[in-house]
């Protein structure tokens, strides 16, 4: 140790002390409080989230602009940084709850926008550990305050250049919210609520009583709204899932989604398909089985698991590589899209669009809900918007039909003629305008009430009828690829991954990015 | 328990439970057509069944009441 005597010494003392008293940010007995309930800070979440040793923070020293806050305001509630993630470069903030509850002071504000501008500048990732309560009172109050705090336009800009990945782990109204719902991706904590303002809010503003958990559970964001991606038990899971997610993203938009050694081998037989899917047409059956033999062993990650269940959506990897699957359920809805399960294949498909994402769809859909209730909905402007997301998509698209496609799901699903490299469908596939039975009931409804026994004789036209919807109809005229052994299906998808990337991994157009988050 | 709702309009093709059977999480409950695709409405916990709400051959919508289970 060298002496303190001569000058250098005191300040560095000096700058230790201040940096100690920084890292506690509202104070030790603060800290000590979140310990008690369990709760990690914003820098223990950070350490849990990046490679150790790799954090380097940015306005550590800042605090709070009203003089008479400074000592309980150190970082003034957002820690902000840049460090490593799996090895690649990333950018970090976490609020921190014993400064002011984690609501926005306006060099907290100050710290999030810059840190927003550095990782567009330099498309770096943004990792958030978000929660907190909003703008601070009395910061953001009156007409200076507010015009001072509102969310900057160029916070908003750059999204989808580079991955922002959310995890909401406490009570989060106001800028976590915003921040979360403009996101790739977001997992919440579950016990947390996620809401546009509080219940104290609300009990005021509008008289509602009513919990935060009813407000803006993880259950209620994750079966209803869609709004958050996955829902896990502690912290650290969800720190798990922020790093696991990413695993399969591109640092930016700019760089190829990045491939792992496989161990799988692409063209294993995939024996048990014939077992999963039932030889009665009208059962159902769990898509996600089929997904899990169909691509590499224990690679699917699957996005928004409770919220519109008729369709499936995840990312996974073929041979290594990572891609989207688009999938439809039977067994939740007979696999008949709703409202929910447009949004949810519009969403992703931005996703897939904006980090070069192939898509692979597989299809067992009897057709969009058609309900008084979907349309409602605006079930028509859904699906039409999936169906722009589809027309605007550039990725490598593969398609497999496995059983049914009927009417325009059967497009919305990358069906023929819409710009799949591949589309194929097993033996199995049942492909039509609608299905035969309510096609036949339409058509000859007449016929069919005047005929002296109108159950055979709707059972005579569906005979007909049912040849017409095999999938060797469409191949004979060369509108799908081929008619495929459905054991050969991850082998002939490996297969077309290898010649999609034959000249290194395609960039997509991107002409979805700009699409609002929203989406 | 809230009631075990219809998640799409069709017709009840079957009710595999009667008032007093005790069911348990992944158990038939009741199979809804729609779309020409028979959809089983499965127990998603561990109960009793008080009331059957819905008939076999009748039309039901989504969201309406189909049984009532009570807790254990």
């Amino acid at each position: 140790m060298t002496t303190r005597d001569d000058g250098i010494g005191h300040a560095l003392d000096d700058l230790a002390a201040r940096r100690a008293r920084a890292r506690l940010g509202g104070g030790a007995e603060r800290v000590a409080a979140e310990h008690r309930a369990g709760r990690l800070t914003a820098r223990e979440r950070i350490e849990r989230l990046v490679d150790p040793g790799s954090f380097v923070e940015l306005g550590l020293l800042a605090h709070s602009d009203r003089p008479e806050a400074r000592e309980k305001s150190w970082s003034d509630g957002l820690v902000t940084g840049f460090a490593k993630v799996g090895g690649r470069a990333v950018a970090v903030e976490a609020t921190d709850r014993t400064v002011f509850a984690g609501t926005e002071g306006h060099v907290f504000i100050r710290k999030a926008v810059a840190l927003h501008a550095l990782a567009v500048k330099r498309g770096l990732p943004v990792f958030n550990l978000a929660e907190g309560g909003g703008l601070r009172m009395p910061d953001g109050m009156g007409a200076d305050g507010i015009s001072k705090a509102l969310m900057r336009p160029e916070t908003l800009q750059g999204l989808r250049e580079a991955p922002r990945l959310t995890a909401i782990l406490g009570s989060s109204f106001g800028l976590p919210t915003w921040q979360a719902v403009t996101s790739d991706f977001v997992v919440q904590l579950a016990g947390t609520g996620m809401a546009v303002a509080g219940p104290r809010m609300l009990e005021v503003a509008t008289g509602e009583r009513v919990s935060e958990e009813e407000l803006g559970g993880a259950k209620l964001h994750a079966e209803t709204t869609g709004q958050v991606d996955v829902v896990a038990d502690t912290e650290e899971q969800c720190i798990a899932h922020l790093q696991a997610v990413f695993a399969y993203l591109p640092a930016n938009a700019r760089a190829a989604p990045p491939a792992v050694a496989a161990a799988d081998p692409p063209d294993r037989p995939v024996d048990e398909l014939t077992a999963i899917v039932p030889t009665q047409k009208n059962r159902g059956y769990d898509m996600k089985r089929v997904v899990r033999v169909v691509f590499d062993a224990g690679s699917f990650y699957e996005l928004k698991a409770e919220f519109g269940r008729a369709l499936v959506t995840g990312l996974a990897r073929l041979a290594g590589r990572p891609v989207g699957v688009i999938a439809n359920n039977p067994l939740r809805n007979g696999g008949a899209a709703g409202p929910d399960e447009c949004d949810k294949a519009i969403d992703f498909t931005c996703l897939c669009d904006a980090y070069s994402i192939p898509i692979v769809y597989l299809h067992d859909i009897p057709g969009f809900a058609v309900s008084s209730q979907a349309e409602r909905r605006r079930m028509p402007t859904r699906i039409m918007t999936w169906a722009q997301a589809n027309a605007a998509v550039t990725v490598p698209r593969a398609s497999v039909i496995l059983r049914k496609s009927i009417g325009m799901a059967y497009g919305n699903m990358m069906g023929a003629l819409q710009g799949a490299d591949l589309l194929v469908a097993w033996p199995t596939a049942e492909i039509n305008f609608t299905g035969p039975e309510v096609g036949v009931n339409v058509v000859y409804h007449r016929e069919i009430r005047a005929a002296a026994d109108p159950a055979a004789a709707r059972r005579a036209l569906l005979g007909r009828w049912e040849q017409d919807s095999s999938p060797y109809r469409a191949a004979g005229e060369f509108l799908i690829d081929d008619v495929i052994d459905p054991r050969e299906t991850r082998r002939i998808l490996c297969a077309w991954l290898d010649a999609a990337y034959a000249n290194g991994p395609v960039a997509s157009a991107r002409r979805l990015a700009n699409w609002p988050m929203g989406f | 328990m809230p009631p075990v709702l219809a998640t799409i309009n069709g017709v009840v093709l079957k009710v595999a439970v009667a008032p007093g059977d005790r069911v348990a999480p992944g158990d038939e409950l009741v199979v809804v057509e729609s779309m020409k695709m028979e959809i089983p409405v499965v127990a998603e916990a561990t109960g009793r069944v008080e009331a059957v709400l819905c008939a076999e051959g009748e039309t039901v919508r989504e969201g309406e009441p189909l049984l009532l289970i009570g807790g254990a």
